[in-house]
């Protein structure tokens, strides 16, 4: 952070050097750099969907992930928001290696959560989130029944511990961040239903309200961010899992992933805005 | 207590209950080994096949009587046959086992009944050879001026300019003849898209079930199945149709017929169809085997379970006289010929009748006519 900072210093010298003088040290402007990291995963997995097929698949998991952290501009040092999208693929193998299953999906979510700084370096935060996922599995060997659609809107129950150390001389900052569905509502088809009936209009029992009892996600994420220089190398652990069980159907994805990418913190900056290093103010996310 | 440690000790108790509640999400597992895949075959059936209470399946029963049968030290080909015959128990076309080295079949729904189909007859004696093939259609008009299009498998997606065309080709006949002896089905987009034809406004011309749990009856509301008019400047068919089934006539095509008879102009003539009125659901077994079977009954438009075929129309049904097809005569299509060419201001059932005692290919059609 202390290489972030001198940089935005510079950078503010460079643009505003003969107005610096002339600005109103009374009035603070809080700049809020963005700290978004670009990942890239691969694990394993595993697959089960009980429309599908009675079997556990068991296969890999690759994922490709964009995350932004800011703190918020209503009350920056307290509340901070996060955004993530996030593409998976997972191929599995049924027990006997006779046939595929694949799932594909896309999630994004957004959270905002109230902070705390604590000693050493530490920052925990929890709040809320909402996000939505669609997906679906597919299992190449069936023929009416060859998929399995995976839709839901959740509000979710998400945190975060932050911390901010050194191995050596190198800034390390490691984050913990979990994220669990709370309630909902999503997509499940019936029990014996032919997405030919669904075709033909028969929606009915297809969206439910969920709830721990028939949804349950969660999603761990433990990253380490290396700061080599303005930006920094994620190095990483996820664990997944998503398990349902409505209409008498039970689905289930765990996955267990590493993270390799980049993250970094970047700034806009307003060059008409009067800002100088003495009433210029950066909250980071983290 | 810090408002942080509260937070966090709430995430503990959450995290800790949101576990217990999902491990209510257990999915049953067997082992590899004989009777595992047993269990689990037996199992998967249980919980989805949808025709146990029509055909007066006792499938505890069945259990039982093969469960026997099943022993640690059986082969995989022994394991297979005990599998098969307990799926036989079902008299189900649509059920199946796959394994690598076989699939299994109930073959006894056509094995035990005339084929009453010979495509060579018709190909030779009717069109000498000269018929017309677009997209799985062959058609072409009978001496007698009555169109004729054979279709042999609803897998092959009709084409909307095809069928355009084919009508077309045929317009200036007296009737036409579907022949769909011998399909065995395909998908049922196809099935609606032929029938469009035959329709002038939308119809209900069935309903599909589906299973709403594991017990044999669990199941939902019947949903009824609307089909429109083929809409646009596409062709409709307004002249008398005879629809010309035998018992390979399955599974879609099963659906088709029955959809077929109660349109009106619309007469079915020959044998009862095969059935097939499940549409399958596939799954499978922890050694790789999968299995196929009946899971969503689909009814005709009076609510008639259609697995063991559709009957012809009364006084319609009618064989393939094997003496007679040595001689070039194709007795079905002979009969289905006869009804058109005397149904004009006649209206086809009482011409079904009319021609079932002129049915006597020897006899002169002189005498019938008329």
């Amino acid at each position: 952070m202390l290489l972030n900072k001198l940089l935005v210093g510079i950078m503010l010298l460079a643009v505003l050097p003969s107005r610096a003088a002339e600005t109103d040290s009374s009035r603070m402007e809080v700049i809020r750099p963005v700290m978004s990291a670009y990942t890239f995963e691969a694990g394993g997995s595993h697959l089960a969907d009980t429309y599908l097929t009675p079997l556990i698949y068991g296969g890999y998991s690759l994922a490709l992930q964009y995350e932004r952290w800011q703190a918020m501009k209503f009350s920056p040092e307290r509340w901070v928001m996060s955004l993530s999208v996030r593409g998976t693929w997972d191929h599995a193998d049924s027990p006997a290696r006779n046939n595929s299953m694949w799932y594909a999906g896309l999630d994004a979510r957004w959270a905002m959560m109230h902070r705390c700084k604590l000693p050493w370096g530490i920052t925990v935060g929890a709040g809320g989130a909402t996000g939505i996922m669609a997906g679906c599995m597919y299992n190449g060997r069936n023929s009416n029944n060859p998929a399995s659609t995976k839709v839901s809107w959740t509000i979710d129950a998400a945190a975060y511990a932050s911390w901010k150390t050194r191995i050596g001389r190198l800034p390390v900052t490691l984050t913990y961040r979990p994220i669990m569905p709370l309630t909902g509502v999503f997509y499940g088809v019936e029990y014996g239903q032919l997405y030919y009936e669904y075709w033909l209009g028969n929606r009915k029992n297809t969206i439910h309200w969920g709830h721990w009892g028939n949804y349950f996600a969660m999603d761990n994420q433990l990253t380490a961010d290396l700061h080599f220089g303005s930006t920094s190398l994620r190095v990483g652990y996820r664990g997944y899992v998503y398990s349902t069980k409505v209409n008498g159907i039970t689905s289930r994805i765990t996955s267990n992933t590493f993270i390799i990418g980049i993250s970094g913190e970047w700034m806009s900056i307003n060059p008409r805005k009067k800002l100088s290093v003495d009433n210029a103010r950066i909250i980071s996310a983290l | 207590m810090p408002a942080i440690v509260r937070i966090i000790i709430l995430y503990i108790l959450s995290l800790l209950t949101a576990f217990g509640f999902s491990s209510c999400h257990e999915i049953e597992q067997w082992e590899d080994d004989p009777r595992g895949n047993f269990e689990a075959l037996w199992t998967v059936v249980d919980e989805h096949y949808c025709f146990f209470a029509d055909k007066g399946v006792d499938w505890d029963e069945v259990h039982d009587r093969y469960a026997a049968k099943i022993s640690d030290e059986m082969t995989r080909s022994e394991l297979f046959d005990v599998c098969a015959a307990m799926l036989a128990e079902l008299r189900d076309g649509h059920t199946n086992l796959s394994s690598p080295f076989e699939v299994s079949y109930y073959r006894k729904w056509w094995s035990d009944y005339p084929q009453n189909y010979d495509a060579r007859l018709v190909e030779q004696y009717y069109f000498n050879f000269n018929y017309r093939q677009v997209n799985g259609m062959t058609y072409g008009i009978l001496p007698q001026n009555v169109g004729y299009i054979y279709y042999g498998s609803f897998g092959v997606t009709l084409g909307e300019g095809n069928l355009d065309y084919v009508l077309n080709y045929l317009a200036s006949t007296q009737g036409l003849i579907i022949d769909v002896r011998d399909n065995g089905g395909g998908d049922l987009t196809n099935v609606e898209t032929l029938v469009s034809r035959f329709i002038t406004q939308e119809t209900v011309v069935g309903s599909i079930w589906h299973k709403t749990g594991p017990g044999h009856g669990d199941f939902s509301e019947p949903y009824p199945i609307h089909y429109r008019p083929a809409g646009g400047s596409h062709v409709l068919w307004g002249k008398p149709v005879v629809v010309l089934c035998n018992r390979s006539t399955f599974s879609a095509a099963n659906n088709f017929v029955s959809v077929m008879k109660y349109l009106p102009g619309v007469t079915v003539v020959g044998a009862t169809t095969g059935g097939g009125s499940g549409m399958p659901f596939s799954s499978e077994i922890p050694n790789g085997w999968g299995v196929r079977f009946s899971a969503c009954p689909m009814y005709d438009a009076r609510g008639i379970c259609t697995e063991q075929g559709v009957t012809p129309t009364e006084g319609c049904a009618i064989d393939l006289d094997p003496v007679q097809a040595l001689a070039g005569h194709d007795t079905m299509l002979d009969f289905a010929v006869d009804i058109l060419v005397s149904s004009s201001g006649a209206t086809l059932a009482t011409s079904c009748e009319a021609v079932a005692t002129c049915s006597d290919p020897t006899a002169s059609r002189d005498n019938c006519d008329g």
